[in-house]
């Protein structure tokens, strides 16, 4: 039994006592290698991104925002052209501001979306045709006469609004127009969910609501004229 | 228990003490290495990533540079300041057929995606040009399917026109203000680079100026 006497200050030997603590301190050193590391790592993160910001930031010319610039630009196109029309076909104030007001502010906003092409140094036409950013396709939609998107009006119903007058430009233009923004929401939507330029997204939403409330106005206006969407 | 093997006793204790020690310290010594070449590696990856990164950006970026500079393969251009842009109501002799630019009428031509199956006056085409349009004339070698395939791309794509021009030397010719390139036919992939490049493009001397409410009869 002497042995276990013997061998028991062993373990308050002051060489022992000290084990535990080189093994804290060797975790401490680890861990605040690491958190160097990890510190390191996000500085040249930031720095990198902040570097390469004139280049990740201009979008390719397949993006949601090149794609949406293109195509808005040619819907908002027809709007501009079918306000000029119904403005030369009717004298009714009501209709004639209405018309001034989509003309004005979609050949602004058409001179926007070629502006930030101009910027980005992207064409602004596409081989591939419209709408392919879109996630979810372009809703089946067959361009033809004219009508390149949903909404648009054929070369045949343009036609037909300028031989009209009166009560009925009005009418068959209140129609066309509500149709109109209703394939442009469709599409400034989509881009305010999926482009990436806040600046686009915004108007893309603006014109969301904006489209909206004027479709209201133009269900008003139809059903003061004991018309109806077609 | 004799005093020698006490003596002994503490000689092993004392001996496997120091070489706990040794051996704790080429433990400190190799986790010191582990640690320090493991940041290194980390912060060596992470430099190295950051500056590929950068590059193959900068590389990409370049690379589209170039590809929107190029010119067209075979296409023929005029020097934009000795194109004249003034409204006349005369004829205008061009020194190209069909004309890429020069004075004009004061009426454009529309060029909203019209095909116009009849030849259409040069000097209502050029003002089209003006405002950002591409051209597509044809001569009587192009084929039915030719004139189908243009027709379907310029249908659809706004600023742009159509027309037959007999006196033309190329079978199918696009112009664009100060640009021009002739192809053997339609099918020719230089038509879309040309389209692509060149509909609402840099070279045009009015941008934002309208394609609709133009002349539409020839």
């Amino acid at each position: 039994m002497t042995d276990t006497t013997t061998t028991a200050p062993a373990a308050t030997d002051p060489g022992d006592v000290d084990g535990p603590r080189p093994r804290l301190s060797r975790w401490l050193t680890v861990g605040a290698a690491s958190l160097v590391a990890l510190v390191l790592a996000l500085w040249l993160m930031a720095s990198t991104s902040n570097e390469t910001d004139t280049v990740a930031n201009i979008p390719t010319a397949d993006s949601a925002d090149a794609g949406f610039a293109r195509d808005m630009a040619v819907h908002h196109q027809q709007a501009v052209e079918m306000a000029y029309i119904v403005r030369d076909r009717t004298t009714d104030p009501d209709i004639r501001r209405l018309a001034y007001d989509i003309a004005q502010t979609q050949a602004n906003q058409r001179g926007m979306l070629l502006g930030w092409l101009d910027l980005w140094g992207l064409p602004k036409t596409s081989p591939d045709g419209y709408m392919t950013w879109m996630q979810g396709g372009h809703m089946g939609h067959q361009t033809e006469d004219g009508s390149l998107m949903p909404g648009m009006a054929t070369n045949t119903e343009l036609h037909q609004l300028d031989t009209l007058s009166g009560n009925k430009a009005e009418i068959f233009y209140l129609q066309l127009m509500t149709t109109h923004h209703m394939g442009g929401i469709d599409m400034a939507r989509a881009c305010a969910q999926q482009c990436a330029v806040p600046q686009e997204r915004k108007l893309a939403q603006g014109m969301v609501d904006a489209q909206q409330s004027e479709m209201k106005v133009m269900a008003d206006m139809l059903k003061e004229r004991g018309a109806a969407l077609r | 228990m004799s005093k020698t093997s006490k003596k002994t006793a503490a000689a092993d204790r004392k001996a496997r003490i120091e070489e706990m020690r040794r051996a704790e310290k080429a433990r400190d010594r190799r986790n010191r290495i582990i640690t320090i070449t493991l940041s290194t590696v980390i912060l060596a990856g992470l430099v190295g990533w950051g500056a590929y990164a950068i590059n193959s950006a900068n590389e990409k970026k370049d690379q589209k540079a170039a590809a929107a500079a190029k010119p067209i393969s075979g296409e023929k251009t005029w020097d934009a300041k000795k194109l004249g842009r003034t409204h006349v109501e005369t004829k205008v002799d061009y020194p190209m057929n069909p004309p890429v630019g020069g004075n004009h009428a004061p009426q454009w031509m529309t060029c909203n995606g019209n095909v116009y199956t009849k030849a259409i006056p040069n000097e209502n085409a050029v003002h089209s040009l003006e405002h950002g349009a591409v051209w597509v004339t044809y001569n009587d070698k192009a084929t039915a399917t030719d004139i189908k395939t243009l027709t379907d791309k310029v249908t659809k794509t706004p600023y742009t026109l159509m027309s037959p021009d007999k006196t033309q030397s190329g079978t199918v010719m696009l112009s664009a203000w100060g640009h021009q390139l002739s192809v053997s036919k339609a099918s020719d992939p230089r038509v879309d680079q040309f389209l692509t490049k060149y509909v609402q493009g840099a070279q045009t001397p009015e941008p934002g100026a309208a394609c609709t409410n133009g002349l539409t009869a020839s």
